[in-house]
């Protein structure tokens, strides 16, 4: 008999478990709110990069003191693979509610041209096609942002469906300014001056150059700088890669594989086994003297060390100082909100208070970016050196390219692979993993 | 007689098993099953967009696209993988099982210490030889050094698959002990004595008393390990995220359906079928040779 009420209240127990979770998804679609006595919960997903996530989650706060019956849940998730896994993930998961504000990591790139055919769609297209991303056009605080940018970065199909929060340069190097000033050396504005600087800097026994290897991505960072200040016009050359009148094995692009070479032999030893949290720290204590890294880190660099003097140049690729005196990068982060949303207005609320001047100008000031608005005051002494850079701001190799679908390893994602070459690959001629690209391009052509 | 008694109460023990069988069916089959009929269309995973069914297009795909020597690369580094791991991690699973049955002073710590990495699971594990191999002083690279050599370890093209597979090796070896320690334990020590008299020790007692008695043992360590091993995912994940060749298909399963920025989960869905049947298939031929071997002895 016993046993049997046990048994029972176990069964009991479980269905009530199981009755819990069909009751739970009821409660998140946000309906209860209308009664007034339940607080909305808008949820935002996020990637982790400490300086950003530490100002949104302050402006949560603020948020949440304006509009007392809203919550905003504010998860955030490492930036690589487990970021875009999240946004997908999210957004398939039905009229659920699961998230009603996602920030893609660029602006609207990527989309296939008239010159690319047989490319694929990237993500934020097949969501835009498919109805997902609400239309932002008519909102009062798109007005906020620079035309152009708007234009550049927001719109797909003449209409605007994100909200880009500003540009990034990564096609620099940090430097160490003391370390330049006790060795007599200038911030390089040509390929043999940096050179000259390497070998000063590995002549007094100081490490010159640091990447951060284990990521790879970090390398490309250094390799795109290359590819902006070698090529004349980057967008022409990958046009013609898919009308076949360039090809991977020019010599403009051994060049860049050539140079991105020596810059690895150059770098410290054991650069491929430092990860991209690393990177910063070393530089930050002094260990080594330039490092390969966007401008977004320089909030971090600072804080790990808040006595550093550095500064950021463009990595000079070419003999022709002219050719190097651009930085180029990306529009970054763009907030997009979920159309299916049942918290769809305080998704735009949320929005139009971050758009506000205060508010937007404390986020670039914390996030490092380069404004999409106009009139912000940037505190950022970091920025305002940087100035001159930044004038004929270019778009970087990664914004500008397509890639054909299931192309092979050697010119897949980021489609310059130089860690494949010696010292970082095994591969040991630049010559040989051009053609080897070109022939994974080839290989891929649409039939 | 009622094994489990007579009249309503019989029906108990099946509303027990109902409720797990649910759950399997709705988290286990059921998406095994979508899995099949996705591999079969253009699927995109994109709610609201429209797919069809493209017959055998995605399996062309995988084995006829130009980048199938890519995948076909990563089905040979998982046999590669899966062969390194199950033979070395069953052969110290063994010895260490065998060097515990002893009676030892301390085995219980020595129990303890082994299965350890089996319950740290992947993310620490990972995290540890992380620090283990740090190229900034950690004690591997002091170690390197001293004998005035260094290395990237995981950020290496020529070592970071076979590092992954020491890291897979270590975690699961304490496994492996286990179950070969649980196979040793009962083997009648009557059975050493005899072979004693008719001159059986050493390694003659093991070949013909030990290893025949625990075949069971070793049926269950093979097929765990073969499974396990050609499924791992997790810690390539962790240590190197597929980068320097160490892509295996089960990681391509991943990379195909989250990995790309574009989303494709018909292919993805055919890579994971794909998988399924690769590791299938080397589970069912190990388990034939490995039953007839134990029904031999």
């Amino acid at each position: 008999m016993k046993r049997k009420i046990l048994s029972i209240t176990l069964v009991t127990a479980l269905l009530f478990v199981l009755a819990a979770c069909g009751s739970a998804s009821k409660d998140s679609d946000g309906k209860a709110s209308t009664d007034g006595s339940k607080k909305v919960t808008l949820k935002i997903i996020h990637w982790q990069q400490e300086n950003i996530n530490n100002y949104i989650k302050e402006f949560n706060t603020k948020f949440e003191a304006k509009y007392p019956d809203v919550k905003v849940e504010y998860t955030t998730v490492p930036a690589d693979a487990t970021y875009d896994q999240l946004m997908q993930t999210r957004m398939n998961a039905g009229t659920t509610g699961d998230v009603d504000i996602i920030p893609l990591k660029s602006s609207f790139v990527g989309a296939p041209q008239d010159w690319s055919k047989g490319a694929a769609d990237p993500m934020w297209k097949q969501w835009i096609d498919a109805g997902l991303i609400s239309d932002l056009s008519g909102q009062a605080f798109i007005k906020n942002y620079n035309e152009v940018d708007v234009q550049n970065a927001m719109t797909y199909n003449d209409k605007v469906y994100g909200v880009n929060m500003g540009k990034v340069a990564f096609t620099g190097l940090f430097y160490n300014k003391d370390l330049f000033a006790k060795y007599n050396l200038q911030v390089p504005a040509t390929w043999d001056e940096l050179q000259n600087v390497i070998k000063v800097f590995k002549d007094n026994g100081v490490e010159a150059l640091g990447f951060a290897g284990k990521d790879v991505w970090p390398i490309g960072l250094a390799v795109q700088g290359l590819q902006a200040s070698i090529h004349d016009d980057q967008l022409s050359y990958i046009k013609g890669l898919w009308t076949g009148q360039t090809k991977l094995t020019d010599p403009v692009q051994i060049e860049v594989l050539q140079k991105a070479q020596t810059l690895m032999n150059s770098a410290m030893p054991g650069f491929m086994g430092i990860d991209y949290g690393t990177l910063p720290s070393l530089f930050a204590t002094g260990k080594v003297a330039m490092i390969a890294d966007g401008t977004w880190d320089a909030t971090t660099i600072q804080a790990a060390n808040p006595e550093l003097k550095f500064g950021y140049f463009p990595i000079p690729g070419s003999n022709d100082a002219a050719k190097n005196k651009d930085l180029a990068g990306k529009y970054d982060m763009t907030w997009m909100v979920v159309d299916k949303s049942p918290n769809k207005d305080y998704a735009m609320k949320w929005l139009e208070m971050l758009s506000e001047k205060d508010n937007y100008t404390d986020f670039v000031n914390a996030a490092g970016f380069l404004p999409t608005q106009p009139d912000v005051e940037i505190k950022s002494e970091f920025i305002k050196d940087i100035q001159p850079y930044l004038e004929n701001f270019k778009l970087s190799w990664d914004q500008l390219f397509i890639n054909r679908q299931n192309v092979g390893q050697y010119i897949a994602e980021s489609s310059v692979h130089a860690e494949m070459l010696k010292p970082a690959g095994p591969i040991a001629a630049p010559e040989e993993l051009a053609s080897k690209s070109q022939a994974d391009w080839d290989a891929a052509a649409p039939k | 007689m009622y094994p489990f008694g007579k009249g309503k109460a019989r029906l108990i023990p099946y509303l027990y098993l109902s409720i797990p069988l649910l759950l399997y069916v709705v988290f286990g089959f059921g998406p095994s099953l979508v899995t099949v009929l996705f591999s079969f269309t253009d699927a995109t995973g994109v709610r609201g967009q429209e797919w069809s069914f493209v017959g055998f297009e995605n399996y062309k795909t995988f084995f006829g696209a130009s980048n199938a020597g890519d995948r076909l690369d990563a089905i040979g580094r998982s046999l590669y993988f899966a062969f390194a791991v199950v033979i070395i991690q069953n052969a110290v699973g063994l010895f260490m099982a065998i060097l515990i049955n002893k009676k030892l002073r301390g085995d219980k710590l020595y129990r303890a210490v082994f299965f350890l990495p089996v319950v740290l699971g992947v993310t620490v594990s990972g995290l540890i030889w992380q620090l283990v191999a740090n190229p900034l002083g950690g004690p591997a690279q002091s170690i390197l050094n001293f004998f005035g050599t260094s290395s990237n370890f995981f950020g290496d093209y020529n070592i970071a698959f076979e590092l992954i597979i020491f890291v897979q090796i270590w975690m699961y070896m304490g496994y492996s002990m286990t179950i070969f320690l649980a196979g040793l334990q009962t083997i009648p020590n009557d059975l050493y004595e005899a072979g004693y008299m008719d001159g059986a020790s050493g390694w003659k007692a093991f070949t013909n008393i030990t290893f025949p008695m625990i075949a069971p043992s070793f049926t269950v360590n093979m097929l765990l390990s073969i499974i396990g091993a050609l499924q791992t995912f997790d810690i390539i994940y962790v240590l190197t995220g597929g980068k320097f060749n160490t892509t295996t298909l089960a990681f391509d399963v991943y990379a195909t359906a989250f990995g790309t920025g574009t989303a494709d989960y018909g292919l993805a869905s055919a890579v994971a079928m794909i998988q399924f049947l690769f590791v299938f298939t080397i589970s069912m031929v190990a388990l034939f040779y490995l039953r007839k071997r134990e029904v031999e002895v």
